[in-house]
């Protein structure tokens, strides 16, 4: 019950009226004329960078009071302020893409009458992370306060964590045992959770009896509305300097401002026209314990992508032509797609700063209804939807590369973000108490490669655009395994004239505990995810997992014998086979398998990003020095990219360039020998697709985007010459 | 706003401005007119007098030519009307077996080729590798790029094509 909002109108109305004005004006909230920015620009501007420093600061201030290493140590936390319709009007850095899912949760608590039940006062606590209400997994928790001043309701600050643990069917925050929405974890769904700047004891209760490791979660909403309050509260002092009815105005130019920014970004990096992309996600479950048999255990999801750009500056997105919501944890909810969406543009062109949801506004999005990117049944799990946004926007990053590099803005062009796998974990810590735990070390892979340079190693994810991997003393003080390696995987990145960044590897030795489950998700092993550019390739496939179990790892070191440090190069054996005894387990796919204990070695391997440009033009002398560092090997700096090293006196590789240039010259004559015109390629498999010669996983994939898409239906057949229905048997 | 040379852009293009420089154009305010710096620079390179319209991979341009406009190696060949897939028109290497998806991932883990295949689209005459797809067995082959040529020049650059 809110004694007045600002405007005369309660704020259902004032929301409608709003996306009213937006309609018929083009402009948002009808702000058509930027006045208070064409009074005074300068003051303007100051006004939304003091906005942006209240949330910068409360982000940091909350770090500091969160107990989770996710948050306290790479930083997974944004926080925002919003105008009373539940528009973003500046924001912290940080885990941007939740920048919008929260306006989305602000928006439905308004449609759904919470003014009139249960009331809007000063001083509420509302917090969500149900996806379908806005968030994009159950780990990533927002909490919201509204502003008040002088009784009016002026806008809302928000705060999202990333929580380490969710209290699903498996341990973490990722649950990649999900297969509906009620084994996903705890759900708080848009509730009042707290009154009078506090957290009600009831739900601090329920979350304390519903969490394998309350503390991380518990602490962290503490952290929220610390960081919410503060930021509340400098708002309210801005509102006390500049009036109530500035505020108003000047917090809505900042958003139409964003807006035509980003419409103006778009034209001055850009070109118009049809950008097209796919990516591929598979996942291999068969056999594994714990999934119900309510779909097929392994399956294929083709991921096809256009993006128009208008000559007016619209970016519209279309996933046409993807594949069904299915009962995995990977579905993802139109919130989570705007987020995706959101935290990508925050990247690549809204580089200074000063966005905002206008940013969002002048982007379209188009989902199929029934695919995984916006189901039509809200009871399907979303726990680990990164696995399908990451690819997917990688092919955004891609797509908008090339307009960057059609255009002349090389150095913006970016192979882009990769799909990295997880690893979550459970049961009894070092220390003899139960936990539960996310691994965020995977917030540091290899990013794809740049069109002028090399890719980042181990120091990009798309999600968080400040990735960090965190400190390894600190993740051992969280669970009960040890670091015995951590290393770079040489050749994780895509091969190209500019090779993406590598990953790295971890290799822990299982300590203090007889109930270890580890599990992880995000883990697309029979396709490549991470595409290439301009002739680059992509970044290898999600690597298996090695573990042994009953190891004799503590004999050897009473010996003081050499323990593995990695799984090294040869993937037909690896180190551990090599130097450990015990019971080999090699596992492709998400590792769900029986608890490990004391003794055992586990070794997880994040991906690299995809290259770009052609192998033979790769600089010699760089080669030489990734190699000597560990980012190439010998055999694929001469078998992949042709370049012949010799050893200098001390032993360090050193390139030959004239027998490189002879080497390249016989790669390229043999690349031309090997090759066929296009053109007869597609004859000679015109038949097989006739046939429908393919896995079973693959059928099916083109059976469902058949049924599901008019558009794929057409163009697959157009394409191949071929009755697409008739060859996949669809009605 | 920013302005830079045109040695500058070759350098950037190239890939040889040292990172300091390049790091300062990535931070600041873009160069208004870069695109025809750009194009310039591009040029220079080729070794053909057709007018670069746009340039549309790394070594890929849709130019103005006697035949009407058309995508072009950077070579000379070309792969005809640039409304059309150039891919259609290149020459092929695919990756369908382990033995061949070896060859580029030595040391790694590698895909199902009854899942994924590699598509190396490549130029017939000098043997560029101009694009790869990653995709399913059976998937058609991606259109990557149609530009609004047209309304580039006209409504963007200000300059309408003729
Ligand atoms: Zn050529």
């Amino acid at each position: 019950m809110l004694d007045k909002p600002a405007s005369a109108l309660r704020i259902r109305e004032r929301l409608l009226e709003s996306e009213r004005l937006m309609e018929e004006t083009g402009c948002y909230d009808g702000i058509t004329e930027l006045k208070l920015r064409n009074q005074d620009p300068l003051k303007f501007e100051t006004l939304h960078t003091k906005l942006r420093a209240y949330c910068v600061s409360a982000r940091e201030m909350a770090r500091r009071i969160s107990a989770s290493p996710g948050v306290r140590e790479v930083g997974e936390m944004v926080v925002a302020i919003y105008t009373p319709e539940g528009d973003a009007i500046a924001l912290s850095n940080g885990i941007m893409v939740h920048v919008h899912t929260m306006s989305r949760f602000i928006k439905w608590m308004i449609r759904e009458g919470y003014e009139e039940n249960p009331g809007i006062r000063d001083g509420d606590i509302f917090a969500n992370n149900d996806a379908f209400i806005g968030t994009v997994q159950v780990p990533d928790v927002m909490d919201v306060v509204p502003i008040f001043h002088s009784g009016k309701l002026v806008g809302w600050a928000g705060a999202v964590c990333h929580e380490l643990e969710a209290g699903g069917i498996t341990p973490g925050g990722d649950v990649a045992l999900a297969q509906e929405r009620f084994t996903e974890g705890l759900f708080v769904c848009a509730e009042k959770v707290g009154v009078d700047d506090e957290l009600r004891r009831d739900y601090v209760i329920r979350c304390e009896r519903n969490l394998r490791m309350p503390i991380y979660w518990v602490l962290d909403e503490k952290a929220k509305v610390a960081s919410c309050i503060d930021m509340r509260e400098s708002v309210k002092a801005l509102i006390d300097e500049i009036g109530l009815d500035s505020w108003m105005q000047i917090s809505k130019e900042f958003i139409e401002e964003g807006r035509r920014a980003q419409l103006a970004r778009t034209r001055q990096l850009t070109v118009p026209g049809i950008y097209r992309g796919h990516t591929f996600y598979g996942h291999v479950t068969a056999g594994k314990p714990g999934y119900q048999p309510l779909g097929d255990p392994d399956w294929l999801y083709n991921m096809p992508i256009e993006m128009e750009i208008t000559t007016d500056g619209k970016i519209v997105m279309d996933f046409e032509g993807t594949q069904p919501w299915g009962y995995h944890s990977m579905n993802c909810t139109p919130a989570g797609m705007d987020g995706g969406m959101f935290v990508t543009l925050t990247q690549h062109m809204n580089f200074e700063g000063l966005v905002n949801d206008g940013a969002w506004m002048a982007t379209e999005l188009k989902l199929p209804a029934g695919t995984w990117t916006n189901p039509d049944n809200e009871m399907v799990a979303t726990a680990t939807s990164w696995a399908l946004l990451l690819p997917a926007y990688g092919v955004f990053q891609r797509l908008l590369s090339r307009s960057f590099i059609a255009r002349g803005f090389v150095e913006e062009a970016f192979v882009g973000q990769v799909n990295s796998p997880m690893i979550e974990m459970g049961g009894t810590s070092q220390y003899g108490t139960p936990f539960g735990m996310a691994h965020f070390e995977c917030a540091a892979a290899g990013s794809g490669a740049l069109a002028i340079k090399d890719g980042l190693d181990t120091a990009y994810v798309g999600w968080n655009p400040e990735s960090d991997m965190g400190n390894i003393e600190i993740w051992e003080q969280n669970m009960p395994m040890l670091y015995i390696g951590r290393s770079i995987v040489p050749n994780s990145g895509g091969a190209g004239k500019y090779r993406g960044g590598c990953s790295f590897l971890s290799t822990w030795l299982i300590s203090k505990t007889d109930h270890l489950r580890l599990v992880t998700s995000e883990h697309s092993s029979r396709v490549f995810d991470n595409g290439g550019l301009c002739g680059g390739y992509p970044a290898p496939t999600c690597q298996k997992h090695r573990a042994v179990r009953d190891s004799n790892i503590f004999e050897l070191a009473g010996k003081g014998e050499p323990l593995p440090h990695h799984t090294g190069t040869n993937p037909h054996r690896s180190e551990l086979e090599i130097r450990l005894e015990g019971e080999q387990v090699t596992v492709e796919g998400p590792y769900i398998t029986a608890p490990h204990k004391t003794g055992d070695v586990f070794t997880h391997s994040y991906n690299g990003g995809g290259g770009y440009g052609d192998v033979l033009e790769r600089d010699p002398v760089k080669t030489a020095w990734d190699v000597e560092n560990g980012f190439l090997t010998p055999e694929a700096a001469e078998g992949v990219f042709g370049i012949v090293l010799d050893e200098d006196a001390e032993g360090f590789p050193v390139a030959n360039l004239e027998a490189t240039k002879r080497h390249r010259a016989e790669m390229r004559a043999a690349r031309l020998a090997r090759a066929k015109p296009v053109s007869d390629w597609i004859a000679s498999e015109r038949e097989r697709v006739r046939a429908a010669d393919f896995a079973p996983e693959v059928k099916k994939m083109y059976a469902s985007a058949i049924r599901l898409s008019p558009r794929f239906t057409r163009d697959f057949s157009d394409f191949w010459g071929v009755d697409g229905k008739a060859a996949f048997g669809v009605e | 706003m920013s302005s830079y040379s045109k040695e500058v852009i070759a350098d950037l293009v190239a890939g040889t401005l040292p990172w300091p420089q390049t790091r300062r154009i990535m931070s600041a305010y873009k160069d208004d007119d870069r695109f025809f710096k750009y194009v310039a620079v591009l040029q220079d390179r080729v070794g053909w007098q057709d007018r670069i319209l746009l340039p549309v991979s790394d070594h890929l341009f849709i130019c103005e030519s006697a035949e009407g406009r058309v995508t072009k190696c950077e070579c000379g060949h070309s792969f005809g009307d640039y409304r059309k897939n150039w891919k259609l028109a290149a020459s092929i290497v695919v990756r369908d077996s382990e033995e061949a998806l070896r060859e580029i991932y030595p040391n790694s883990d590698l895909p199902d080729p009854e899942w994924m295949e590699i598509r190396e689209f490549i130029c017939p005459e000098c043997g560029t590798l101009h694009e790869v797809e990653a995709a399913a067995p059976g998937y058609p082959i991606v259109h990557d790029f149609e530009p609004d040529l047209e309304g580039f020049y006209r409504d963007w650059l200000g300059q309408p094509l003729g």
